[in-house]
């Protein structure tokens, strides 16, 4: 029996080829869309789920309650840990671990023999954190391997790299920065791509002396996380509870600072999909955009189901004599749409084969635009399967069970007296529903793609306020050593023509990570109830970015704070009428440890991305803050101009590790995720509408196959090929039209919700909807208008003929 | 073996309403050998339908071996169906993707007959028919004579006791006609099988005991 229908299967299957073709290559594009995003999915959601505490896994993060709003740090202050253990002994563990990324000097019998500039990986932590997280040991006990000052554990592939091999890492010495060195103790297994906790050296706490004396409450960074287990039996809302008391006692609120603060759990598993707090990756990966993906790969599934649909029934008249036949010979209902359900499993088995063929393929391209190796191990290859054969389900059922409806149904009667045509078997209003369907899908992802890369050409053409071009960001070590050559440095620098402008600051104008703090102003005894960002910089800062002054005059050079210029966005926060009214005014910071009047009000420029709002900022000079160089130089000599700033560089600080960086290039790197998203939307949609089109011109194609007699006919009569194919394309312009009408408002209301997100962005302007109906539009006709100009151009006397 | 009671059948077009059969009332015995003439939409192809079970009527009752057709359930009248009736047609309606061996094969199949006993039917019915040499060949490669064979051969497959035809001949040379009405006699009269056909040929018609004449959908005489 089924072998039967396989061989009636096969010999049909390869009767209509292009029917085939078409379907398989639909369904084979839309399964590995939906693969290639599951697997994108699966990556982000199994982000450190194989910890076997996980559940009892908490970080603890601070909310600062602001008069402007909730501020979020995944940090906390470095006595927390500690306090943590001593007044809660029931915590299975508490870990405070802080990221230092800076360099790493490997020692050989005591000399340095090389070096690296380590930009992720290097953590100086208690000895808890190995309890916390499970990591694999290849050499030493991880329950004493940091206890000591000056010990380290290193990943496989850091000790590979130090010292050829990691069995040969045990008992050798790095050095990290200036420190003295620092013994390995013990070697771990690398760290897994989805786990937001990179360990790559692991340097004991008690190494770093600030970090040991530290017992200031009111600061905190982002880099130095307390994470937490909690035991068996107890709840993160009863933590929670605790940790009020906890904050009361040890960190207890000022009269004159008008900030809260609040500790919070967070579970582990949603450390990598909350934007809010952040990650020691630098990368989250929201719900909502799972979501966002998960849809898509549906939509794409459904596209490439309704081109099946469509063709199968549009092609069901063809088989309804064999469904005739079948009936009179004894056939059940019942047996016939198991036939059918077959042959739609064996074209989508088929394209399923091709579709991971497909998605091995696309894998190293996806993995380059993630920025993530999302390959999956051999341990996830049954999860896969399991998938892939979901998939298949699916697909064989949503694409196959209603055509196999329509034709198991049919009368046997009617069937074999060849009755039936295209309209009498029905379906033919639901095929219409379907091209709807489809064509609306595909134009909510090309208006969706529209909006995205419109906004992100909107971030790379707005003027952030300052020149951002042609700026080299180099660093300036933080030593004391280092900074003695400042003058000398910027000497040689400027001596190379091509160099404009060389200026010491602590960041660039906008930049990552900044520095905030509020300050008493005008001898007011409150401090000011926002934080402004702090730009430490010297007065070469003004004209290589050049920045605008739009009352006053910038600071005069000094190695110490002697001066403010402030911008018009603080000088509106601060209440002021006019920026001249802000001149001469002081600014108080850490209780009068920098006093200074104000000198200047610089226009407004963005210290961060303009996904935030415009920051209020306060600049000054301060030698011992200054961590980078900045310099413009003349874009045309660019690469020889490199090669000299390198070499200066590398003279000046021998100890260092060279890097560079263009201002631009940080920029964009703001837009890193949004610009993902809009490089995935653009694959998609156009996926969607290749699917779409492929759909429809396997209907037109049939159109045209069953309207031969009818084109002649018309021929006969006088029609023109322009009528011809006004009659094809009629009907789908319509269908289009209405899926248009569907799309916009959908699309309009879930992009708005995006762009939402950004302070500054785009209209969402009516062009954005006419490309879309256009630009389907034209896609149709081409598709449409090539077989219907064939159909058109056929010599009318063959089709009548064989009547 | 068949007992039509008043059997009408109408269909509705807008405000009239066509009768296709007007009280027939019929009764065939096992082994006869049965022709069903009449002009064009006289009914014969609806009466042929309504004894096969692929049509119903829109009155009357209906027995098939003792069973009362319409009040059966879907399932006892499709077995019933299956295991007694078989049918030809003027078109032949051979499966075109399927070999003249696995077009035979198919009614066995929804019978489901267990493998290794359906080739030994099968090869059977190709050595008596004498198309063994032409099984693997699609219906598309054959004569009408021989496509018109292998539909006698598949209807007969399953050793119906009651073979339908639908003009079996109209599509044949008169050779090739005669062929398959001398194949008809033979059966009916070696191996008992009831036949019911329906023809326009006086001459086919000849090859029954009994000639039943219908105009305007009911029975003549």
């Amino acid at each position: 029996m089924l072998k039967n229908y396989f061989v009636t299967a096969f010999r049909n299957l390869a009767r209509n080829k292009s029917f085939l073709l078409i379907n398989v290559a639909g369904l084979t594009i839309g399964i590995a869309s939906c693969l290639l995003i599951f697997l994108v999915i699966r990556f982000e959601l199994s982000f450190d789920d194989y910890h076997a505490k996980k559940d009892r896994i908490y970080r603890v993060t601070t909310v600062f309650d602001r008069s402007g709003g909730l501020d979020y740090s995944s940090g906390v202050s470095v006595p927390v840990a500690q306090a943590l253990r001593v007044d809660y002994p029931q915590l299975e563990v508490a870990n405070m671990m802080s990221r230092g990324n800076d360099m790493i000097t490997v020692l050989e019998d005591g000399k340095p023999v090389k070096k690296f500039r380590e930009l992720k990986g290097v953590f100086f932590t208690e000895p808890q954190v190995f309890k916390i997280f499970d990591n694999k040991w290849l050499a030493g006990d991880p329950a004493t391997a940091i206890t000591d000052p000056f010990t380290a554990a290193l990943s496989r592939s850091l000790a590979v790299k130090y010292f050829g091999s990691w069995q040969q890492a045990v008992g050798k010495s790095i050095v990290y920065e200036k420190s003295q060195p620092i013994k390995i103790t013990g070697v771990f297994e690398d760290v897994p791509e989805n786990s937001d906790y990179p360990f790559g050296v692991v340097i004991s706490q008690s190494s770093n002396r600030s970090l040991m004396t530290n017992t200031d409450w009111q600061s905190t960074t982002s880099d130095q996380n307390c994470i937490i287990v909690l035991p068996e039996n107890m709840s993160a809302a009863q933590f929670n509870n605790m940790l009020i008391a906890f904050r009361k006692k040890h960190a207890p609120e000022s009269s004159t600072t008008l900030t809260k603060i609040s500790y919070h759990l967070q579970p582990l598993n949603e450390i990598h999909f909350d934007e809010r707090f952040g990650t020691y990756n630098e990368r989250t990966f929201s719900k909502e955009l799972i979501r966002g993906l998960a849809l898509i790969a549906a939509f794409l599934l459904i596209i490439a189901c309704v081109n099946f649909i469509n063709l199968s029934t549009a092609q069901a008249v063809n088989r309804s004599k064999e469904v005739g036949i079948r009936k009179v010979l004894g056939g059940t209902r019942r047996q016939l749409v198991f036939q059918f359900m077959g042959e739609t499993f064996i074209i989508t088995f088929i394209a399923a084969c091709l579709a991971t063929v497909v998605t091995w393929l696309m894998l190293p391209f996806l993995s380059d635009l993630m920025e993530v190796s999302i390959t999956p191990g051999a341990g996830q290859i049954p999860q896969l399967l399991l998938f892939l054969v979901a998939v298949i389900v699916c697909v064989t059922f949503l694409s196959g069970f209603y055509p196999a409806l329509i034709l198991s149904g049919f009368n046997p009667i009617s069937a074999l007296k060849s009755k039936l045509s295209a309209k009498s078997i029905g379906g033919l209003s639901l095929r219409r529903v379907l091209v709807v369907l489809q064509f609306g899908i595909a134009q909510v992802l090309i208006i969706a793609t529209l909006v995205v890369i419109s906004q992100m050409n909107f971030f790379r053409s707005t003027s952030l306020g300052f020149n951002q071009q042609a700026v080299l960001n180099i660093p300036l070590p933080a030593d004391s050593v280092s900074h003695s050559k400042r003058n000398i440095v910027r000497e040689r620098l400027m001596q190379q023509p091509g160099i404009s402008n060389v200026s010491y600051s602590f960041s660039a104008p906008a930049d990552f990570g900044a520095w905030s703090s509020d300050f008493n102003f005008d001898h007011s005894p409150v401090p000011i109830n926002f934080e402004p960002s702090l730009k430490w910089a010297d007065t070469g800062y003004f004209s290589t970015y050049g920045l605008q002054m739009v009352a006053g005059r910038p600071y005069i050079e000094s190695d110490t704070t002697r001066e403010f210029v402030v911008n018009e966005t603080l000088v509106r926060k601060l209440g002021l009428k006019s920026p001249e009214e802000a001149l001469g005014k002081e600014i108080n910071f850490w209780d009068g440890r920098i006093v200074a009047p104000i000198v200047g009000v610089v226009k407004d420029f963005h210290s961060n991305s303009l996904k935030d709002e415009m920051n209020p900022v306060v600049m000054g000079t301060r030698e011992r803050s200054y961590r980078m160089i900045s310099v413009r130089i003349d874009m045309s000599k660019s690469k020889e101009l490199l090669a000299k700033i390198e070499k200066i560089w590398n003279e000046s600080f021998p100890d260092y590790v060279y890097e560079y960086q263009f201002m631009d290039e940080k920029i964009r790197n703001f837009y890193r995720q949004e610009n993902q998203l809009s490089q995935l939307y653009k694959v998609f949609a156009g996926i969607a509408i290749f699917i779409s089109c492929l759909g429809l011109y396997g209907l037109v194609s049939f159109m045209a196959v069953q309207r031969t007699k009818e084109v002649g006919i018309r021929k006969v009569l006088g029609a023109s090929a322009a009528n011809i194919i006004y009659l094809f394309s009629k009907e789908f312009t319509l269908l289009i039209s209405i899926s248009f009408l569907i799309a916009a408002p959908l699309a309009y209301y879930f992009m708005r919700d995006w762009l939402n997100k950004f302070v500054f962005r785009i209209d969402m302007g009516i062009w954005f909807f006419v490309v879309s109906i256009a630009g389907s539009l034209c896609i149709a006709w081409i598709t449409v208008g090539y077989r219907a100009a064939k159909a058109a151009f056929a010599n009318p006397v063959n089709s009548l003929r064989n009547e | 073996m068949i007992q039509l009671e008043k059997i009408f059948k109408w269909v509705n077009a807008g405000n009239n309403r066509t009768f296709l059969l007007k009280d027939i009332n019929l009764t065939i015995n096992e082994g006869e050998f049965v022709s069903v003439m009449g002009p064009s939409g006289s009914g014969k192809s609806t009466l042929l339908n309504i004894i096969g079970m692929l049509d119903e009527p829109s009155e009357g009752s209906y027995h098939f071996l003792g069973n009362d057709v319409y009040k059966m359930k879907e399932k006892q009248r499709s077995q019933l169906y299956k295991e007694n009736i078989g049918f030809v047609f003027q078109a032949y309606h051979l499966i075109d993707e399927l070999t003249v061996y696995e077009n035979i094969e198919t009614p066995l199949l929804y019978q489901n007959i267990k493998s290794s006993e359906r080739q030994a039917i099968v090869a059977d019915m190709l050595d008596r028919f004498n198309i063994v040499g032409k099984k693997d060949l699609f219906p598309s490669q054959l004569s009408g004579g021989q496509q018109q064979l292998v539909g006698v051969a598949r209807a007969l497959i399953a050793k119906p006791k009651l073979l339908l035809a639908d003009e079996p001949t109209g599509n044949l040379n008169s050779k090739q006609g005669e062929e398959i009405m001398e194949l008809f006699r033979q059966l009916n009269q070696e191996s008992g099988t009831t036949i019911i056909q329906v023809t326009h040929s006086e001459k086919n018609a000849e090859y029954g005991q009994r000639i039943i004449h219908l105009l305007d959908g009911r029975i003549e005489k």
